[in-house]
């Protein structure tokens, strides 16, 4: 083993010395959780970065998922060999803000000479992710909301040429798509985010007390008040009448699935799955994606943001914050926006990035067309405490929690009420241990 | 169990098991004592802060309904994926065995199973079990209530535990076979000379000859389903539907990983390693009792 | 051994064939899936029948997940693991079994219970075990004051550090540290015949010859068996491999990770094309190596001891 050691410290100092023969570039490492061809994207805007200077040279790593990146960062972070920076998906964002692990977004681009105007970030995507104050301590990345996606060719059929505006008029719709034979007018897979979060927000109604969270962590969890149960409900008997089917991986086909092979005529998806359903849809089929529907009679406000944002972590040397700067800053530009639009669904977060989109003709045209009614569903209204976002300690866990609950109930082994309760009991346990772990802290 | 006839020497013995030992006690002790001090913490997971909290966590953890009905899923799904797994892989090893035609193509394939990535495995029944797709569909169209493990917990139930066995059967079968293949030559043609037919001489010399080798497979094969099952549970059901397939190392691995609360997760655990310390030495106690060494 | 026994020999086949049949369907749909295209692999229905883009789908996982250095990683690793893991195996089972010392069961125990938790419930620590193997040692000699001591007496201050991030080292001590192959070495040595170790002693054979060649080349077909299953375990592992290699770009990592990295993103808010035929054309070539290490293995199956031929 002694010798192991010495060869080990003998790598150690090769590595040390021709590192410092190649010094001219700053390395620099972000850790981020995607996968598949969006994992290649973030690996492509990695290396435009790389060439587009000589001065900083970014490793971007997946590691997997979301959750094992949160994880290995962690992991990383406490021995004392983190990367820079980190992709966080929407839910960890309160986890960071409490961690005093990072450096502050604005305080790094300014340390390095960067001048962001914030007030370019689309309002929906940065209030969310921005503390109490409304500083935003990291840069929204990949970004999406949710959407409806409806099957041109079927609603021409019940002599329909648009999608429902309000949940009312959708389930009408549902009912027309029955009668007129289609097996599956609609396709859900119990989406909390969905069903849950963007059904709240765009109805501007609460989901928890305090803001939902932004104004304290002693905030309760509060769906089983509102409208939440009535949508609920309105679903189960949807479900029963046969317009809703379930469709999940353990289906057999996915709602993204059943909605491209023209199965299912409706779903409530991720503007982010706007280019999958072009690319693996049944041939010739006419769809179209909408803003999601709101209750009659009710004021449209603007959906949330899902996807990450990314964080710079502390402990790091003064270049490799230049260099993470300057990462910051190619990314925010418009060109990049327009980059990673392309590659992927996501859609840009700044003003800027979505005019330029607009005026390169973008939107023009097929695949891309309908994509920018997710900036719209975005800025469908000035922001209320309502829709700012979520900002609940263990949230991934009270999500799954509310889809255990969903589960249930629509299996018939609960009433509505019932399995809605008992969700809320549980995850304002989760709530009661996080605010008693980060006991004394206030929420920044 | 004990040897007569041992070494006299224990110093060298110490030796021989010492590199064992620092290994352990590196990766294993230090990490794990590490962790499982969180349960009597409340832990943040960035560092910094952690309140003594006594055995708040456990209190919580036992209190909690969800938390019982993953021990006793946990305890179902190692009896019936053992079951399971070693009674194919002991049939198909001592079909190989009997050394006819062609076992060599055989005893190849049988091994296939365990050298397939679990997630691979696990995505593949998934499409087997599929109600709208897969093998039952056509029987799913007439009785839409005959199988579907999408919100049918025990049909979830059943497909986790096929997938694992038969991953796992693979895992038996290798060990099986080489446990036969030791047993010599001479010992089963003298039982034949005797008059003792093949299905005899199985029962009454093969079997009892390889017992060592049930008694090992069944330790590990019960120790394993607590802790490979993960994967596969992540891959085809997430632990649903509704927690009918969330197991405990699951349970911990959601809690503690994506919940982010560490500290009720070495609480559990704790829980887990006491439990599965009781059922091995259980098993020491009482079964291996009746194992014929030599 | 002439033995005429058709009807359990027809019986024998018939178990044979289900028992190969059912390990054949799940690998089809892996193979039929590596088949197909984007399109034809999201249509919700069982494929049976193979498409004909195998090669394309092979060649872009090869290409995105870098599977050629990949492959070599997991070869260095798994074949250290399972040679590390089958010789400290034979050794830690003949210390237990052949020599009393105060604290055996005890050891045996220790050894043990290292199977009762998951690497999944203890991987913060871990990583930082990782990123410097000595730590626990010099916390150690922090704690009992030797550190303090030595500082004094030379005026060195002791930091030991010794990284295992993105070495085959790293990668592959931590998987042997566990406990499967010394319990089946040691049901194994228990089953060996007291007079075997006599006849050795009266040959003159101290304990290290005793084991080398009396104990080990009895233990062949074990020995395989162990091999062989290990190596399997270490090819599929991971999470250890993801923590341990952060360094894509220099040290790589193994190919099981790529593999993970390959697969079409699960998570909540939805994107990315859902191409799992690629994803199903890299399990199989990443499937590949082991397959043939297990028919390469097979030559080792053979009856132990007094093997007379048929």
């Amino acid at each position: 083993m002694k010798s192991k050691l010495i060869a080990t410290a003998a790598t150690l100092l090769l590595a040390a010395t021709t590192s410092a023969f190649s010094a001219e570039r700053v390395k620099f490492e972000m850790w981020h959780g995607l996968t598949g061809d969006l994992g290649s994207a973030v690996e492509e805007v990695c290396k435009r970065f790389n060439d587009s200077q000589t001065a900083y040279e970014i490793t971007c790593t997946s590691q997997g998922s979301y959750d094992n990146a949160l994880q290995n960062a962690i992991a990383a972070y406490r021995a004392k060999k983190n990367p820079t920076i980190v992709q966080v998906f929407d839910a960890g964002t309160l986890d960071l803000l409490l961690s005093e692990a990072y450096v502050p977004a604005g305080k790094l681009m300014e340390d390095n000479g960067y001048k962001i105007n914030w007030s370019d970030y689309v309002p929906a995507i940065s209030n969310y992710y921005a503390d109490s104050k409304g500083v935003l301590n990291s840069f929204p990345f990949n970004s999406s909301t949710a959407m409806l996606y409806w099957n041109k060719d079927a609603f021409a059929k019940i002599g329909k040429s648009e999608a429902p505006k309000t949940w009312e008029e959708t389930f009408e719709t549902l009912k027309a798509l029955k009668t007129a034979g289609y097996e599956c007018p609609m396709a859900w897979d119990y989406g909390v985010w969905q069903t849950m979060e963007q059904f709240s927000a765009t109805n501007n109604i609460p989901i928890a007390t305090k803001g939902n969270g932004y104004q304290g962590l002693d905030a309760e969890f509060s769906v089983n008040k509102t409208k939440f149960v009535d949508i609920i409900k309105s679903m189960k008997k949807a479900y029963d009448d046969g317009l809703v089917k379930i469709k999940t991986q353990d289906t057999g086909a996915t709602i993204v699935q059943a909605f491209s092979n023209a199965d299912c005529q409706l779903m409530l998806s991720s503007i982010a799955d706007h280019g999958t359903v072009g690319k693996t849809q049944k041939p010739d089929m006419q769809w179209d994606v909408a803003m999601l529907p709101i209750l009659a009679g009710g004021e449209r406000h603007n959906s949330l943001v899902g996807g990450a944002s990314l964080w710079t972590l502390k402990g790091k040397s003064a270049d490799e914050y230049k260099g993470a700067a300057a990462f910051f800053n190619f990314i925010a530009q418009p060109d990049a926006a327009l980059f990673f639009s392309t590659r992927t669904g996501y859609i840009p977060v700044t003003t800027s990035g979505f005019e330029f989109m607009k005026a390169q003709g973008f939107y023009d045209k097929a695949p891309y067309k309908g994509r920018e009614l997710a900036i719209a569903s975005l800025n469908a209204s000035r922001i209320t405490e309502n829709t700012r976002g979520i900002r609940l300690g263990g949230y991934v866990q009270i999500r799954k929690e509310m889809r255990d609950a969903l589960v249930e109930i629509f299996a018939n082994k609960v009433s509505v009420e019932e399995g809605i309760n008992s969700a809320v009991e549980r995850s304002n346990a989760v709530l009661r241990k996080f605010e008693k772990t980060y006991g004394g802290k206030q929420l920044p | 169990m004990e040897k007569r006839a041992t070494f006299s020497n224990a110093s060298i013995g110490v030796l021989f098991v010492a590199p064992q030992i620092l290994l352990v006690f590196t990766f294993f002790y230090w990490p794990t004592g590490a962790a499982l001090f969180w349960a009597f913490t409340l832990e943040r997971p960035w560092g910094g802060g952690n309140e003594w909290v006594g055995l708040d966590n456990f209190r919580q953890v036992f209190a909690d309904r969800a938390y019982w009905a993953s021990i006793t899923r946990s305890l179902v799904f190692a009896g019936a994926t053992t079951f399971l797994a070693m009674g194919f892989g002991l049939l198909l090893a001592v079909a190989c065995d009997r050394g006819l035609k062609f076992y060599q193509g055989f005893r190849t394939v049988f091994v296939w199973p365990y050298a397939v990535v679990a997630p691979a495995a696990a995505l593949a029944f998934r499409f087997i079990f599929a109600p709208d797709a897969g093998i039952f569909s056509a029987l799913v169209k007439s009785n839409p209530e005959f199988w579907n493990p999408a919100q049918n917990g025990y049909h979830a139930m059943v497909m986790v535990i096929v997938c694992y066995s038969w991953k796992y059967a693979a895992y038996c079968f290798i060990f099986f076979l080489a446990a036969l293949q030791a047993i010599p030559r001479s010992v089963i043609e003298a039982s034949a000379m005797d008059g003792a037919g093949v299905l005899r001489r199985v029962r009454d010399i093969q079997l009892p000859l390889i017992t060592p080798t049930f008694f090992f497979l069944l330790v590990i094969s019960i120790t394993d389903s607590f802790q490979d099952s993960f994967s596969i549970v992540d891959v085809m059901t997430d632990g649903g539907p509704a927690k009918a397939t969330e197991f405990m190392v699951y349970k911990i691995y959601f809690d503690g990983f994506r919940g982010l609360d560490y500290s009720g997760a070495a609480a559990q655990s704790i829980v887990l390693m006491f439990l599965m310390i009781v059922l091995t030495f259980f098993q020491f106690r009482f079964i291996e009792r009746r194992i014929h060494y030599s | 051994m002439i033995e005429r026994t058709p009807l359990l020999n027809v019986t024998t086949y018939i178990v044979l064939c289900i028992g190969a049949l059912m390990v054949f369907i799940p690998l089809w749909l892996v193979f039929v899936g590596a088949t197909l295209t984007v399109r034809e692999i999201n249509i919700p229905e069982l494929h049976l029948i193979p498409g004909n883009h195998l090669f394309e789908n092979l060649s872009a996982a090869w290409e995105r997940g870098h599977l050629g250095e990949r492959l070599t990683n997991s070869l260095i690793m798994s074949l250290g693991v399972a040679t590390g893991k089958v010789a400290m195996s034979a050794i830690t089972a003949f210390g237990l079994v052949y020599f009393r010392f105060p604290g055996r069961m005890l050891i045996f125990w220790l050894i043990f219970i290292t199977l009762m938790l998951p690497l999944e419930v203890r991987i913060v620590p871990t990583y930082a075990v990782a990123a410097n193997a000595l730590w626990p040692f010099q916390s150690i000699l922090d704690a009992t004051g030797i550190s303090g001591i030595i500082a004094s007496l030379t005026g060195i201050q002791l930091a030991l550090e010794w990284n295992l991030l993105n070495s085959y080292t790293g990668l592959i001590l931590p998987l042997i540290a566990t406990a499967t192959g010394t319990f089946l070495y040691r049901q194994f040595f228990l089953t060996v015949p007291d007079e075997l170790l006599e006849a050795a002693r009266m040959d003159g054979a101290g304990p290290f010859r005793f084991l080398t060649e009396f104990l080990i080349p009895l233990s062949r077909a074990n020995m395989a068996a162990l091999f062989t299953i290990m190596f399997l375990y270490a090819w599929n592992q991971y999470l250890w491999p993801l923590l341990a290699t952060p360094d894509r770009a220099g040290f790589g990592t193994t190919a099981v990770v790529e593999l993970k990295m390959l697969a079409p993103n699960v998570s909540t808010t939805g994107g990315g094309t859902p191409d799992w035929n690629v994803a199903m054309a890299g399990c199989l070539i990443v499937m590949l190596p082991p397959l043939l290490l297990v028919a390469f293995m097979q030559r080792y199956f053979v009856r132990g001891l007094i093997a007379t031929e048929k």
